[in-house]
């Protein structure tokens, strides 16, 4: 089995194994490559109904012509970017809607020059030339490794408070509503909300926020209603 | 108005879309209170800036993110949608697969693969008109792509049902027209598709209906595309079916009542 540095079984495997039906596969794959699909869908469309549908389509397609692949070619994550690219045109096309600015390093990704990101991205009719500039490699990076705390300190939080804050902040719903979504007192709500929002902030830091640290999120912020 | 109570609602505020700028402005008692405090206590004025930087840098991050349930509303798609191929095992071995054959004998992924080959259909006329770079053709073929997939959706959401139960409607004149009907009482939830319907001449319809014991209830006028002819939607009619029930695609006047008419396409459970 071809393992990649962390360990992980190669992607080339995984789709020959779902080329032979592997469900395990297929979930190995929308776990290491779903996030990726859906921020280049989100990027592009602003709309997050949009971006899970891309989502499903790219996979659908992904299981349907696992054998067009070619790993030679280039990496499953292109692959998987690019579906998501054309099926959100295509989207938005539907909904005969402009895509929105995209700057060239977003569609790009990792390892494309913006050149490159550009020519594709005039091929899809997108808009580029009024985007905002693209961040620089030093912006990016800590951009970055701002988000891998942020999503590191979402998985580590406690399965009610995880729920509240993708509930505020996906969702976008209010307290009233997400307590009314949950059966849960306003009250309760509202204590694991904020130390959800608490223990963001302190993943966040100094490093990654001008002005300042943030106090510990004490054992006790908050109680249970 | 005190510190905490002022951070509690500048928190709050934060985890509502604009509910820092909507506090800020001041035009309820409790913003005039933190207005108030703010205005005298730089402290307080420093966690708003935070708290208003960390929350941007935080919403936006986790906007970028699916929602947990995509992931099996993905794979439930892929299972009931995908090209059928030599079955590994899934790792969970509780997550419901496909049934291949439904209560009704008939292959489960034969009449999605209608669809999906409609959709095929609408692919190419899309590839064709973009060689010829009418904007508007492609854009309502892009359209005619969006109709078909909320029909598969719909698809999906009926068939994953516990009670599902599909008909299968053939030619009364025609053996080229076909159909099928997937439905959940429980649910009342519809669906029919049909291939090989012609758009009807000018004054009429199709319409599909169920017939119970004997009495006919007109359903709803069939949507006719350039590849099929759908409903989809939700039916009392379907609460009711029994297993002598009968369904069918009449061709009827637009201005008459009902549905009686000989059908073109019929099937019974």
């Amino acid at each position: 089995m071809v393992r990649g540095p962390q360990g992980q079984i190669d992607d080339a495997i995984l789709v020959q194994e779902l080329v032979r039906g592997s469900e395990t596969a297929l979930e190995a794959l929308y776990d290491r490559h779903a996030a990726g699909v859906f921020a280049q869908a989100y990027r592009l469309t602003s709309d997050r109904g949009i971006a899970e549908e891309v989502v499903q389509d790219a996979f659908l397609r992904l299981w349907n012509r696992a054998e067009s692949f070619d790993p030679s070619k280039g990496s499953l994550a292109a692959w998987l970017y690019a579906v998501a690219h054309n099926r959100s045109i295509d989207r938005l096309r539907a909904a005969r809607r402009r895509p929105d600015l995209v700057a060239p390093g977003f569609a790009a990704g990792s390892g494309a020059d913006s050149a490159e990101a550009t020519d594709r991205l005039g091929s899809g009719g997108i808009v580029v030339g009024g985007a905002a500039p693209t961040p620089g490699p030093e912006e990016a990076a800590t951009a970055a490794a701002r988000s891998d705390a942020i999503r590191t300190a979402l998985a580590a939080l406690p399965d009610v408070e995880r729920t509240v804050i993708l509930l505020a902040y996906q969702a976008e719903l209010s307290q009233v509503e997400i307590a009314e979504r949950l059966g849960w007192p306003l009250g309760t709500v509202k204590t694991r909300t904020r130390r959800a929002l608490l223990r963001l902030r302190e993943a966040l830091g100094a490093e990654y926020m001008p002005g300042g640290e943030f106090e510990a999120v004490p054992a006790s912020a908050g109680v249970d209603r | 108005m005190d510190h905490e109570a002022t951070c509690e609602l500048l928190e709050l505020a934060a985890l509502e879309p604009g509910g820092l700028d909507r506090l800020m402005a001041g035009d309820t008692v409790a913003a005039q209170a933190v207005a108030g405090h703010l205005a005298g206590c730089p402290s307080c004025s420093d966690e708003l800036a935070r708290l208003s930087i960390a929350s941007t840098f935080i919403r936006a991050d986790l906007r970028e993110l699916p929602a947990p349930e995509l992931r099996d509303r993905t794979l439930a798609t892929v299972r009931a949608m995908g090209v059928s191929r030599g079955q590994l095992p899934s790792s969970d071995a509780s997550t419901p697969t496909v049934v291949v054959g439904g209560p009704s004998g008939r292959p489960r992924l034969g009449w999605i693969a209608t669809i999906a080959a409609a959709i095929a259909l609408s692919v190419v006329a899309t590839s064709l008109v973009v060689g010829q770079r009418s904007e508007d053709q492609v854009a309502t073929q892009a359209g005619t792509m969006a109709v078909l997939e909320d029909v598969i959706q719909a698809t999906v959401a009926i068939t994953s049902r516990s009670d599902v139960q599909r008909v299968s409607l053939v030619g009364t004149t025609d053996s080229t027209l076909e159909g099928s009907v997937a439905f959940s009482p429980s649910s009342t939830q519809l669906i029919v598709v049909a291939t090989g319907l012609k758009t009807p001449p000018a004054g009429q319809e199709y319409r599909f209906w169920v017939q119970i014991n004997g009495a006919r209830k007109r359903v709803e006028k069939m949507v006719v595309g350039p590849n099929l002819a759908y409903w989809v939607g939700p039916s009392s009619a379907i609460s009711r079916v029994s297993e002598r029930a009968a369904f069918g695609v009449s061709l009827v006047d637009i201005n008459r009542q009902g549905a009686a008419t000989d059908p073109v396409l019929i099937g019974g459970l």
